[in-house]
């Protein structure tokens, strides 16, 4: 039952749980002036821009999902009938491009490497970040300033030109090639972004509680555990996701701090895939390959996505 | 709980309030100590790699040769000699000009729509969020799909509409736009992400004011709310010109720099140098001007955002 429109001033219908027509025409306040009186021209416009609101939203959906389902039909499609069969729904749909892909070793050696390098770098980001993060938003110390320095380095310093220094300092110290220094590196280029959200997250977080604790005679140490990290766990978790996807999704650094030999990443071993030259293309296991590299992020994704929103949106208006 | 804290140390003296925790003997380090790794790690991972590069751009170093001699400023200006650099330099300007025009534009249609949506369609966001959790290199793929001349959405529009295919990826002004296409693709939730933040800031008393004085949906938006929201739209912007200007990602895993050198961006510039040519003085050098350009459009665009203020 629509709920009839309610003029201010005017006194509101009473609410019926069943309402006959005859009722609701007598209880449904009577639409504003203007559309009584609007003409049918002025009917138009009105829909004509209720349609410029759909049109943008439409297109947004169109935009965003067409790739992904494109993607899809690709990689249900054969390699021989790929070019011969343009539609969206593939005629003979079949899943063999996910059983090629996901029996290759060297698909299943990266899905791993990728699975604990997220997770070192998740763990890492966490462990150094939330320290840090504490330091920034409760202490009053001569470095306190040097955090907006530290936000902003990333911004002066993109991955791409790390790429070739990283790669000289790695192979000096030996650990080319390695899940740690994959690990290490990119702690390095989430830290700041994770510690600054944080230190907004702990700032959130009363004071008066903290105190409380200490008043009860808890130390720092204590005071943290039990009383900061439970309440800013969501912040946690939002960082944590953060560091995870930034491992998993990372192209540049990994090509340029790993090789062949079984201790690629995802995203590489997705570019050599497509790079190889071994005749006819594999175009659904391309297509396969990169939506199975989308999945992991996509389950979480949709668990998390509310925060994720609303850290992003509220930073943008610091 | 205080009692059981009592006994497993020995009980400090109450603080009066969480700030004095600073002023006790052991806690004026904890600070320093807090924030140290977090630092180091981030100065040797950032920081460090700039001054080495610095250092490094300075020899001719090539891993195919024995000899890595000290050339002082000679990698840089057999940089401006070439026309490589130059080229590539273009390339980049264009695309990221294109880039970031398409994506304010789309950032700005997209957040006002989303700006009015009822709670039901609250969903819509979730989608225009997805394309964040694709990586640079799984969104090339999938986009050397949609612009495959087959099979791919635009061509078979153009066919419907009884026009010839085009052949994307193989026409040097086209793969650009298709590079565009799928940096745009990738990097726009978060444009939009920050433009909404800004437009659910608006206090609405402004736009009912405006409503009152008989302001349409259009000069609202024009005259209001675009101005109000002008801190957000200078990040936004920022944003996708520096993620266009230095990813490497999209660009290779698309086009990989073709036809010929048609989408050669900075970025595959600096990678082809280093990774495939060896150059690694050379490739340096690239990598410190990047740093350089990359450096003057985030101070431009600081003072953008403090003349524009945050409101």
């Amino acid at each position: 039952m629509a709920k009839p429109i309610i003029k201010a001033g005017e006194p509101a219908p009473e609410p019926s749980l069943e309402a006959s027509p005859a009722d609701r025409a007598e209880h449904a306040a009577p639409l504003p002036a203007s559309r009584r009186t609007e003409s049918g021209v002025a009917k138009v416009l009105r829909l004509v821009r209720r349609g410029l609101l759909w049109i943008p939203l439409a297109g947004l959906a169109i935009w965003t999902l067409l790739p992904l389902l494109v993607t899809l039909s690709a990689s249900l499609k054969t390699p021989a009938g790929f070019a011969a069969d343009p539609g969206l729904i593939p005629k003979l749909p079949t899943l063999d491009a996910y059983a090629r892909v996901l029996n290759r070793e060297t698909f299943q050696d990266a899905m791993v490497n990728s699975v604990v390098v997220g997770f070192g770098t998740l763990g890492l980001t966490l462990a150094l970040g939330v320290p840090a993060a504490y330091a920034f938003a409760r202490f009053r110390f001569v470095g306190r300033h040097a955090l907006l320095l530290f936000v902003l380095l990333p911004l002066f310093i993109p991955k791409m030109g790390l790429m070739a220094p990283l790669y000289r300092m790695a192979a000096e110290l030996g650990l080319l090639n390695t899940k740690l220094i994959l690990i290490v590196v990119f702690t390095g280029t989430i830290l700041p972004l994770a510690t600054w959200l944080m230190v907004g997250f702990f700032q959130a977080v009363p004071r008066e509680l903290e105190e409380a604790a200490a008043v009860d005679g808890a130390s720092l140490f204590q005071t943290i555990r039990r009383v900061v990290l439970p309440l800013a766990m969501p912040a946690l978790i939002t960082i944590g996701v953060l560091a995870f996807r930034e491992a998993w999704n990372e192209f540049e650094l990994a090509v340029a701090l790993t090789h062949g030999g079984g201790n690629r990443t995802l995203p590489y071993e997705l570019y050599s895939l497509q790079t190889r030259s071994e005749g006819v293309r594999d175009q659904p296991a391309e297509a396969a390959f990169s939506l199975l590299t989308v999945l992991p992020l996509l389950l979480v994704y949709l668990r998390i996505e509310r925060y994720v929103v609303q850290g992003i949106t509220a930073g943008s208006v610091k | 709980m205080s009692s059981r804290i009592g006994r497993r140390r020995r009980r400090r003296p109450a603080a009066q309030s969480a700030s004095q925790m600073t002023m006790v003997g052991q806690g004026k380090i904890y600070p320093y100590v807090f924030s140290a790794p977090g630092l180091m790690l981030v100065g040797a991972v950032l920081a460090l790699p700039v001054l080495y590069a610095a250092y490094l751009s300075l020899f001719d170093s090539n891993l195919l040769r024995v000899e890595q001699p000290f050339v002082g400023l000679a990698n840089y200006t057999t940089l401006f000699s070439e026309g490589q650099f130059w080229a590539a330099l273009g390339k980049s300007a264009t695309f990221v000009f294109g880039a970031t025009a398409l994506g304010q534009i789309l950032a700005v249609v997209f957040a006002f729509a989303l700006n009015r949506v009822v709670r039901r369609l609250r969903f819509l966001r979730a989608i225009a969020i997805l394309p964040y959790i694709v990586s640079g290199i799984a969104a090339a793929v999938m986009f050397r799909i949609v612009f495959n001349r087959e099979i791919g959405p635009p061509n078979q529009l153009l066919v419907a509409l009884g026009l010839e295919p085009l052949s994307w990826l193989a026409s040097p002004s086209l793969a650009m736009v298709a590079i565009i296409v799928a940096q745009v693709w990738a990097d726009l939730p978060l444009c939009i992400l920050i433009v909404l933040g800004g437009l659910q800031t608006i206090n609405s008393e402004h736009l009912d004011a405006a409503s009152v004085d008989g302001a349409t949906g259009w000069s609202r938006a024009k005259y209001i709310s675009l101005p109000m929201i002008m801190p957000q739209l200078v990040l936004s912007t920022m944003f996708m010109s520096y993620a266009s200007l230095t990813q490497l990602s999209t660009v290779l895993g698309l086009t990989g720099g073709g036809p010929g050198t048609a989408t050669q961006t900075l970025p595959l510039e600096l990678y082809r140098t280093a990774f495939l040519e060896f150059e690694y003085g050379r490739a340096m050098a690239i990598a410190i001007l990047l740093f350089a350009i990359n450096a003057c459009l985030a101070t431009f665009y600081i003072r953008l955002q403090r003349k524009y203020g945050v409101q």
